[in-house]
């Protein structure tokens, strides 16, 4: 039996929602953008499910279930046992079984979108968990995060660079970041959003539509 | 002599690399370990020795066992399952152990393991629980891997799971933790010695481990599933 060839063939022919991973370091706004991209969606006519990779409590979980958003029941919380890395890249399998368990109980579901537990720089997601995934570092952690050139940063389909409300408090050149991180990426996209006053968020769901959703 | 194939392929199956969803679990042990005030003085050893040789030995080697001699009889796997339910009274174990079981059957669907889609699938319909030691045993028996090779995987992986565990917890450091594992290793090696008939019963329950399970759910501080 070649396993390794039917494995390819079992991950090309999986049909369901689209899985999208949300990853980055702690408290760079992975939870806040989530939050914003849910009414975009629903706008949009997307049907949405969440699931969270809490580090410690299901905090994240909460507060998007009460966020009153989205359908409790459509969130899901995965434990990551103190290691949100190895949750979304050695053994996703937890993870893939709750994206699994949400289309069997909602299958009109077209979109997944898993965050990770906050975590560094070198975080990256599995392909046998998602199709696509982002991953977000926030204006506050300084210009320099860029250059410092973590896998995560590198290898994401998009990066986010969350918080520019917060530049000119400390001290970030957004030109010289948006360079940089463009420099570190060999010109894959990148995206300035702004959670607290809403912006960049439109552009976020934009380019998920066109190139997870294809619609 | 057992094939050179077939020992590499106990160690494929034995590591921890293998994804299971194995590492969100903790088995009460940071619910213990966090419980000191209530429950008395923490102690890894005096936990460890109790898990393999009050809940391993006489619960999870029995329904492996009892899984491996069903031959990938579905529907019998199925029934046994339902038993080790019912003998698990922790709902944070026996819950743990459904997930984890089902981490398990997501890996050898994609690997195309025999019969683990078919399993799988009677999980999401309701009809099978998916515990980790009946998903253990009839995996390993459709992979060809002996009853005794099954079970000392499953032993030698609720030891490990339980030391790295502890030092994910800060508990103990990781080469202590190896210590430790050396420690354990012969004590499993004896208990998995003694016969298990037809229907054997499963029998787990280590009283303060599983207090302690039940008093963390409420502190809302935790890294690990139970
Ligand atoms: N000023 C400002 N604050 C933001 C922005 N986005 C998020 N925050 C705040 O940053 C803090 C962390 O945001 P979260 O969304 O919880 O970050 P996270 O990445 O989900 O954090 P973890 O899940 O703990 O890793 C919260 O207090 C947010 O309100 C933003 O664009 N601007
Ligand atoms: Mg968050």
């Amino acid at each position: 039996m070649n396993v390794s060839v039917q494995h390819s063939l079992a991950l090309k022919s999986r049909i369901g929602a689209a899985r999208v991973g949300i990853g980055g370091p702690v408290g760079s706004g992975k939870t806040a953008l989530i939050e914003r991209l849910i009414p975009c969606f629903s706008r949009r006519g997307v049907s949405l499910a969440v699931v969270t990779n809490d580090l410690v409590t299901a905090e994240d979980a909460n507060r998007i279930r009460r966020s009153g958003l989205i359908d409790p029941n459509r969130v899901a919380a995965v434990e990551a046992g103190a290691c949100p890395h190895t949750v979304i890249r050695e053994d996703p399998t937890l993870n893939i079984a709750a994206a699994d368990d949400l289309e069997a109980r909602f299958p009109d579901v077209e979109l997944i979108l898993i965050e990770s537990g906050g975590d560094n720089l070198a975080s990256t997601f599995s392909l046998d968990l998602v199709d696509w995934w982002m991953f977000v570092i926030d204006v506050a952690g300084g210009d320099d995060i860029p250059r410092k050139n973590g896998p995560g940063l590198i290898k994401c389909d998009l990066l986010i660079i969350n918080k520019t409300d917060l530049a000119p408090h400390v001290g970030v050149d957004l030109g010289r970041m948006e360079r940089e991180a463009g420099e570190a990426r060999n010109g894959k996209p990148l995206s300035f959003t702004n959670c607290r006053h809403q912006k960049g968020i439109e552009e976020v769901a934009d380019r998920l539509m066109s190139e997870v959703l294809f619609r | 002599m057992i094939s050179r194939d077939k020992i590499l392929r106990t160690f494929q199956h034995a590591d921890s690399q293998f994804p299971s969803g194995a590492f969100a679990f903790s088995q009460g042990l940071e619910a213990f370990s966090q419980q000191q005030d209530r429950l008395g003085k923490f102690d890894l050893w005096n936990f460890l020795y109790a898990q393999i040789v009050h809940r391993w030995a006489s619960s999870e080697r029995i329904a492996i066992i009892r899984a491996h001699r069903l031959n990938s009889d579905l529907d019998a796997l199925a029934d046994l399952d339902a038993e080790v339910e019912a003998s698990t009274i922790s709902e944070p174990l026996r819950v743990g152990s459904r997930r984890n079981g089902m981490g398990l059957l997501t890996t050898h669907e994609r690997i195309g393991t025999p019969y683990a889609k078919a399993y799988r699938g009677m999980v999401r319909d309701g009809k099978a629980l998916g515990h980790v030691a009946v998903v253990q045993g009839f995996l390993w028996n459709a992979l060809e891997i002996e009853e005794d090779g099954a079970v000392l995987m499953s032993g030698y992986q609720s030891a490990a799971s339980l030391t790295t565990a502890a030092v994910r917890l800060g508990l103990v450091g990781a080469i202590d933790a190896q210590a430790y594992l050396t420690k354990i290793l012969p004590v499993i090696a004896q208990v998995s010695c003694s016969p298990v008939s037809e229907n054997e019963p499963l029998r787990a329950f280590i009283p303060l481990s599983e207090i302690a399970i039940s008093l963390h759910g409420a502190t809302g501080q935790r890294l690990f599933s139970n």
